[in-house]
């Protein structure tokens, strides 16, 4: 083990105190988590607002999904390219960015002069770098999900649950914070406090804004359709009322077609059993022929529609046939994070800069490489493959994993034990002697 | 053409007395099995941190051994030891891994040794549940409805199932060479298994590993219902002793 290993395995024993110690954040957000995925993990199997179960919904879509992604993932040039002209000819405006750094400066070109910027959950932006660049620029970041908001509203810096992000903190919580920001009496009850942020931000967001930034549920190849799901009404809301809407995802965002975008974004919701009362279906920026069939852009709608597909370690991974490249399926539902041994046990320890559980480390090791991942808590993955059984498109990400796992051995980074248990087993060919 | 018997480091440092039972059920059903000294491990707990190359040299000191005493079946009484060989094995080895191997369960749950095992509880009626080990129902050739077979095949016991089984078991936490550095991961999700054992009174598992965790999580929150290992669980029945008593 080198020092560095014993500075990491240190950095993990002390997340996993701070994990246990009554007041911290981490113990707050680990005691919520647990409670939620016990409860999640069962509500797969319970018909919940429709006469099917959520595991019976994705079992019976499996093998089309399963199909899909892989058809995508060998023939990604071909989607991509499809993918592009036609929206081209929609009078989107589309780049292809190589890399991360690419996208950042296309992004910060487009958004000129702006200094506010509404946008939607996405995690394809922190994935793409592009909020540490907009901090980085000093540009102000409104989030709209009301979960999102109220995690800014209390500065929250952990990673949280993408799904339902502020969903810890309590009414009493909440009601105090608005009190001490706003100075602003309300009952603690979850009606007010939505009546609160309906009655305020909902104006300010119309009066104010100028750009918004969405990820995408899919992006059809045919069509050049791109599709959002949503609850509360907000993607609806920045995605019309905007000057600009800039879309950034990753390339593996593109499906075939329409249909397959849609179920997509449906199998999300299902999985989530959130409802998704909205889906956009955005084909381009707001038009009108109406005067003398000028086809002019932007009537109530959003004048310019920027799309940002990103590329990054995508097509490399799978040319170069990379350990990783099953993650490409990745239709990001977070079905893997709900029955993920170690993500119940541990939260938000078990977590990277770019959400909870073994995609968020994945994804961090992608980026950062394998020290980022061990201190992401690598080592708590007990290989249980939960995680493979209940994802749509089968990505084995415990292999993965243990892939990760043994680079980080041989690079002097595994634990303690571990590596003493490696010994004895190669040398005198029983681990507990 | 060696029968083999194979325990398992684990079961062999700590759990000697289930070995003794493992090995009395094997016997009663095949007498040709044996137990042989120096059994070298599988390696299990070195495949999440081994190179493949150290991991190939390992597999193949072991086969050797194997072929050096003309191993032609192995029964397994470790569910790790199980998914090892039967995954990693023919993976690193191809056609030269040649042996037969099956996991007790397996072995158990073939008719003939049902048949020939003919288990009756003469105590009351009793109700149990069962644990999913990973590694038997992520195996190559999983060992999902073999449990379930010879449980359901006992007169007077009654398998009442944990919410959640088979493919979607909870895991025990100890995986992966998790238990040997942060234990605080089967300590919530152990208790999680026992905080399903409702209508079971005791609660069976087929690996020594979740066994280890279990009753480790068991005693530190002062569990009434106990945690049985299956081979122990059934040799007391064959015996017609109360399976619940210690
Ligand atoms: S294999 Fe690892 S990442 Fe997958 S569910 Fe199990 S603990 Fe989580
Ligand atoms: S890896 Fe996880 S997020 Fe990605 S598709 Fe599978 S279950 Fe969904």
């Amino acid at each position: 083990m080198t020092e560095k290993g014993k500075e990491l395995f240190d950095k993990v024993k002390e997340n996993i105190n701070i994990l246990q110690t009554e007041g911290t954040l981490e113990k707050q957000f680990g005691d919520f988590w647990k409670l939620a995925c016990t409860i999640k993990t069962r509500q797969h199997d319970l018909q919940y607002l429709y006469d099917d179960s959520s595991r019976e919904f994705v079992d019976k879509y499996r093998e089309t999904l399963i199909k899909m992604r892989e058809d995508f993932v060998n023939h990604m040039d071909d989607y991509v390219e499809k993918c592009i002209n036609i929206m081209r000819k929609k009078n989107f405006t589309v780049y292809y960015a190589k890399t991360n750094e690419e996208a950042q400066k296309i992004f910060m070109e487009e958004l000129g002069d702006t200094k506010t910027i509404y946008k939607s959950k996405s995690n394809q932006a922190k994935d793409i770098g592009i909020i540490d660049i907009l901090k980085t620029n000093n540009i102000k970041i409104k989030e709209t999900d009301l979960g999102d908001v109220l995690v800014q509203l209390f500065k929250y810096e952990l990673p949280s649950f993408q799904v339902g992000p502020g969903a810890h903190f309590t009414e009493e919580e909440i009601a105090a914070k608005i009190k001490e920001v706003y100075d602003v009496d309300l009952e603690p009850k979850a009606h007010a406090i939505v009546d609160f942020f309906r009655n305020t931000y909902r104006k300010e967001l119309l009066n104010d804004i100028k750009v918004s930034l969405t990820s995408a549920n899919a992006i059809s190849a045919e069509d050049g359709t791109i599709v959002l799901g949503e609850n509360e009404g907000n993607i609806s809301l920045i995605t019309r009322a905007t000057e600009k809407h800039i879309v950034v995802c990753g390339i593996t965002k593109i499906v075939p077609n329409i249909l397959d975008a849609v179920l997509i974004t449906k199998l999300q919701s299902r999985i989530n059993n959130v409802s998704y009362n909205y889906i956009s279906l955005i084909s381009g920026p707001s038009n009108t022929s109406d005067i003398q069939g000028t086809s002019v852009q932007g009537m109530y709608g959003a004048k310019e529609v920027v799309v940002i597909l990103v590329d990054d370690w995508r097509t490399k991974a799978a040319k170069k046939n990379l350990f990783y490249k099953e993650f490409l399926k990745c239709i990001g539902c977070k079905s893997c994070i709900f029955p993920c041994t170690a993500s119940r046990a541990f939260g938000n320890i078990f977590a990277s800069k770019y959400g909870l559980g073994g995609i968020a480390i994945i994804r961090d090791y992608i980026h950062n490489g394998i020290e980022a991942a061990v201190e992401d808590g690598l080592f708590l993955c007990t290989s249980c493959e939960n995680c493979y059984h209940w994802c749509p498109v089968s990505i084995n990400l415990g292999e993965i994993l243990r892939k990760m796992k043994k680079e980080a051995s041989e690079k002097g980074l595994a634990p303690p034990y571990l590596d003493q248990y490696k010994e004895k087993i190669f040398k005198e060919k029983n681990p507990f002697k | 053409m060696t029968k083999l018997i194979f325990l398992g480091c684990l079961s062999k440092t700590k759990y000697q007395e289930t070995c003794k039972n493992a090995i009395k059920i094997i016997k009663t059903l095949d007498s040709e099995f044996e137990i042989l000294e120096d059994v070298p491990c599988c390696g299990a707990l070195a495949y999440h941190i081994g190179s493949d190359s150290e991991l190939k040299t390992h597999v193949e000191y072991v086969n050797d051994w194997f072929k050096s005493k003309n191993i032609s079946n192995i029964v397994t009484i470790c569910a790790g030891c199980y998914n090892y060989l039967t995954k990693y094995y023919p993976q690193f080895l191809g056609e030269d891994f040649k042996i037969e191997v099956k996991h007790l369960i397996q072995f158990m749950a073939q008719k003939e040794n049902l048949a020939k095992l003919n288990l009756k509880n003469l105590g009351k009626p009793l109700k149990v549940s069962y644990h999913d080990a990973c590694h038997l129902r992520n195996a190559e050739l999983p060992v999902i409805e073999e449990p379930r077979i010879i449980l359901e095949s006992i007169e007077n016991v009654e398998l009442k199932e944990l919410d959640n089984n088979k493919k979607n078991s909870i895991c025990c936490g100890a995986g992966g060479g998790v238990y040997s550095v942060f234990k605080e991961n089967s300590d919530h999700n152990s208790k999680l298994i026992f905080d399903q054992l409702k209508r079971g009174k005791a609660l069976l598992t087929a690996c020594p590993f979740c066994y280890t965790a279990l009753y480790r999580v068991r005693n530190d929150n002062q569990i009434k219902k106990p945690v049985i290992k299956f081979e122990d669980f059934i040799v007391k029945i064959m015996e017609g002793v109360d399976p619940l008593v210690d």
